[in-house]
């Protein structure tokens, strides 16, 4: 018996006795919904003592009034249309020519070779550049921030694209070879959805750059749209009411994004996430 | 090694056709790598030419001609200004940065190490990755002012998304077999953190950090260019309401060619290095 | 003296809306120093669970667990796994001291002793992606010794390693075990390898029951090519006849 008293016995819990030991309260209080309701009240406590802090920085409750004073007289409405009528053409001729240049780029060495360094440098081009030269260029309408949206989101659509052709699987095309799928299915079942959710990636990414092309050049620009509403209230040293067009601005965005992109990527890549 | 693969490959055959059989595959080769500089080449070209043709199409006043940018961006260099200003952005964007990795990362880690704080931060994050960099870059503005702070924070709030979200990526990629093992031989947390988890997402802060970096010395000079009392953006700005295009387009070249060099250099040489225990790596740091 | 005592041991997961699925139901057994025990069944019949369970892994639903460590403090375990889990940033030396309590030169020389046992001494400094499954499996053995344990837990090693290269570690470990005479419980769906290197074999059926208790009595170094393993082995399998149409009849998740 002597090492019975020299050793010792470890015990563990079972998942029952754990469970039981727990109190309600503290369950709740740890649950996702509650850290989701505690962010956003942090968030507001965060943005309160900011407005504390730095006296230009403008609070909560300035901003709703700056924003109900922005709808009254109506200028909301027409402001946003309009940035949206250029972003949306800016980003769907985007998308269609990244499309088309991407799978080009994707599918032959040689095109890489020689796409490669034209598509580095439309990364490296900052926005603003994009802007302030269209502005010059096109004057104060509709084409600047047209063609600065364009400019600042094609290559990253063309750059996912042609990742996503050059990632279908080598083995999965030497499968089909050998049982010799026709071409049409083969694009239909190999390489779209191979390559869609790329697609989509490239658009969401296009989407974030294009947003600020297009935010750039009507600042620059001057031909009315969220841009030039927000640096109206800039230049007029009233930084709530930009704050309010941030607020709007960056609402939109999230339901955008939530809505409808989210969905699109959710449903390309769902053979992705059922493993 | 290659008289291994040619016996191996055809072991009766005579050497003599197999010396030939070689030289034609070294000279096909050599044409491939030949074409393929040849098309970069001519892909810098095409740049050229597009330039050139922008230039006569609006005008050299509004789009300068590639030689007058360069003949402004020598000047630029020779009259040694470029010194200040660009060590000043640089220093801006890395300031920025170290904000973002101080900030970001641990709250990477708690999102992707704890369901609460996943939830907690997960949407404020997602939000804040996809609002447009001229947001941040005013915002800064009038938090600080003209000041040095403002760049610095406009990159920080651009890029600590980004860091946050592969980190946390990484963490909830981490090989949950190295967990188990690392439980099973009672190892403490710290040590799983020092030995799994951290070596585990060094890759992804890695590719955050590249990809945040083309968009932070953007979201730099950008915020300089609003209000900046120095730096690449100041001086752009400054050319851009002396309508000296070649000027703005000279010291954006310079600054586009400066980054790249340090991104291609100095960030994937670090990375080879710490990331050398990986096959693929190993090549390339040496 | 037993080292590991499990009593009315039951695990269920939880499917969702009141469905439940139960794993193991109920079992108690012992199991004695310095014995090998394996512990065998069809696929699904939760004896990784088990194991995973016993080194703490996974927690249990209800029942009770002791370990008894000589030493005084809490018992130290050791595990092999199907597949190495070896750190891939680590050196091989590195990942044998990654899980070694103390980093004094007595238990680095250990390790290199336990590592010189199944022949990678010269491996030490090498990255896990430079060795073949094989090797790699064998680091991981090397590291379950080395950290003496009071208990060592292998949950089918060998099923992952061609048959050449699995017989060539069974043999290895046979030896590694015959010098330090550590407990092992060793869960295999191997009948036959189970015999081979085993002096105690608890059999388990679908639901998580035990279905045969059978004990090993066979002189060692035990040789796949020798005549008694093999008639054993024979006789073994034939008594788990029965086990074979079970697990047909009752597929398990």
């Amino acid at each position: 018996m002597t090492t019975m008293q020299r050793s010792a016995v470890t015990k563990r819990r079972s998942t029952t006795e754990i469970e039981q030991s727990t109190p309600e309260w503290q369950k709740r209080l740890t649950s996702e919904t509650a850290a989701r309701v505690t962010a956003l009240l942090a968030f507001v406590v965060i943005w309160v003592v900011m407005s504390w802090l730095f006296s230009r920085v403008p609070g909560p409750v300035e901003v709703g009034e700056r924003l109900v004073d922005e709808f009254s007289r109506g200028e909301v409405f027409g402001n946003f249309g309009m940035t949206l009528y250029r972003f949306f053409i800016g980003v769907g001729l985007a998308t269609v020519v990244g499309i088309a240049v991407g799978v080009v780029m994707g599918l032959s060495q040689l095109s890489r070779a020689f796409l490669e360094s034209p598509v580095l440098v439309g990364l490296s081009i900052p926005a603003i550049i994009w802007s302030f030269l269209t502005v010059m260029w096109f004057g104060f309408g509709d084409m600047s921030p047209i063609i600065t949206t364009f400019l600042t989101a094609v290559p990253f659509v063309v750059i996912n694209v042609a990742q996503g052709v050059r990632g279908v699987s080598r083995d999965l095309r030497d499968m089909s070879e050998t049982y010799n799928v026709p071409f049409g299915r083969r694009v239909r079942h190999l390489v779209l959805p191979a390559v869609t959710g790329y697609v989509a990636a490239g658009v969401r990414f296009a989407i974030i750059m294009g947003w600020n092309g297009v935010l750039l050049a009507e600042w620059f620009g001057g031909g009315g749209g969220v841009g030039y509403r927000a640096r109206f209230w800039y230049d007029a040293n009233r930084y709530g009411g930009f704050a309010a067009w941030v607020v709007l601005f960056v609402g939109f965005i999230v339901i955008l994004d939530r809505f409808v992109l989210d969905r699109a990527i959710q449903r390309s890549f769902r053979w992705r996430d059922s493993r | 090694m290659t008289d291994q693969m040619v016996v191996g490959a055809a072991p009766a055959a005579p050497t003599g056709p197999a010396d030939d059989r070689e030289a034609d595959a070294r000279r096909t080769a050599r044409f491939r790598r030949w074409r393929r500089n040849a098309l970069l080449a001519l892909g810098w070209v095409a740049i050229y030419l597009v330039w050139e043709f922008g230039s006569w199409w609006f005008g050299s006043r509004l789009l300068p001609r590639p030689h007058e940018v360069f003949a402004s961006a020598v000047e630029i260099v020779e009259s040694g200004n470029f010194v200040t200003d660009f060590s000043a952005s640089v220093l801006k964007t890395f300031a920025g940065f170290g904000v973002a990795a101080a900030v970001g990362a641990p709250i990477g880690y708690l999102m992707g190490r704890y369901n609460y704080w996943r939830a907690f931060f997960h949407d404020g994050v997602t939000i804040a990755g996809t609002i447009p960099a001229i947001v941040y870059a005013v915002m800064s503005l009038i938090v600080f002012g003209l000041s040095n702070f403002g760049p610095i924070l406009a990159v920080a709030l651009v890029s600590a998304p980004y860091v946050a979200l592969n980190v946390a990526e990484g963490i909830r990629g981490v090989d949950r077999q190295l967990i188990t093992m690392s439980e099973a031989f009672g190892r403490t947390p710290a040590q799983i953190r020092r030995q799994v988890l951290i070596p585990t997402i060094v890759p992804f802060v890695f590719a955050a950090i590249r990809m945040c970096f083309a968009v932070a010395w953007k979201v730099e000079a950008l915020t300089e260019v609003f209000g900046g009392r120095n730096g690449v953006g100041f001086q752009i700005r400054t050319e851009y309401q002396l309508y000296d295009i070649s000027a703005v387009l000279a010291w954006t070249v310079l600054f586009i060619a400066f980054m790249l060099v340090i991104e291609r250099l100095v960030l994937a040489k670090a990375e080879a290095r710490l990331l050398s225990w990986r096959p693929e790596e190993r090549g390339a740091a040496l | 003296m037993a080292v590991l005592t499990v009593q009315n041991l039951s695990k269920t997961f939880n499917l969702g809306t009141a469905r439940e699925s139960r794993v193991l139901d109920d079992i108690s057994f012992e199991v004695k120093g310095q014995t090998f025990v394996s512990i065998v069944g069809p696929s699904g019949c939760g004896k990784s669970t088990l194991l995973n369970i016993i080194s703490g892994v996974e927690e249990h639903t209800s029942g009770d667990i002791s370990l008894t460590s000589d030493a005084g403090g809490p018992a130290r375990m050791g595990y092999v796994f199907q597949d190495p889990r070896l750190l891939p940033w680590r050196s091989v030396m590195q990942n044998m001291m990654y899980v070694q309590d103390d980093q004094s030169p007595a238990t680095v020389s250990r390790a290199k002793e336990y590592l010189d046992m199944v022949g990678l001494a010269k491996n030490a400094d090498f990255f896990p992606g430079q060795l073949s499954g094989g090797m790699q499996q064998r680091v991981g053995i090397a590291r379950a010794f080395a950290v003496e344990p009071d208990l060592l837990l292998m949950d089918e090693p060998f099923s992952h390693l061609d048959a050449i290269t699995a017989r060539g570690l069974r043999e290895q470990l046979q030896d590694i075990w015959a010098q330090s005479k550590k407990t092992v419980v060793f869960v295999t769906h191997d009948v036959v390898e189970a015999v081979e290197l085993s002096d105690r074999i608890i059999v388990l059926q679908p639901g998580g029951l035990i279905y045969e208790d059978i004990t090993i009595d066979l002189p060692r170094p035990r040789r796949q090519t020798d005549k008694n393993v093999a008639t054993l082995q024979a006789e073994v399998l034939a008594r788990l006849e029965k086990l074979k149409a079970m697990s047909v009849a009752e597929p398990v998740a």
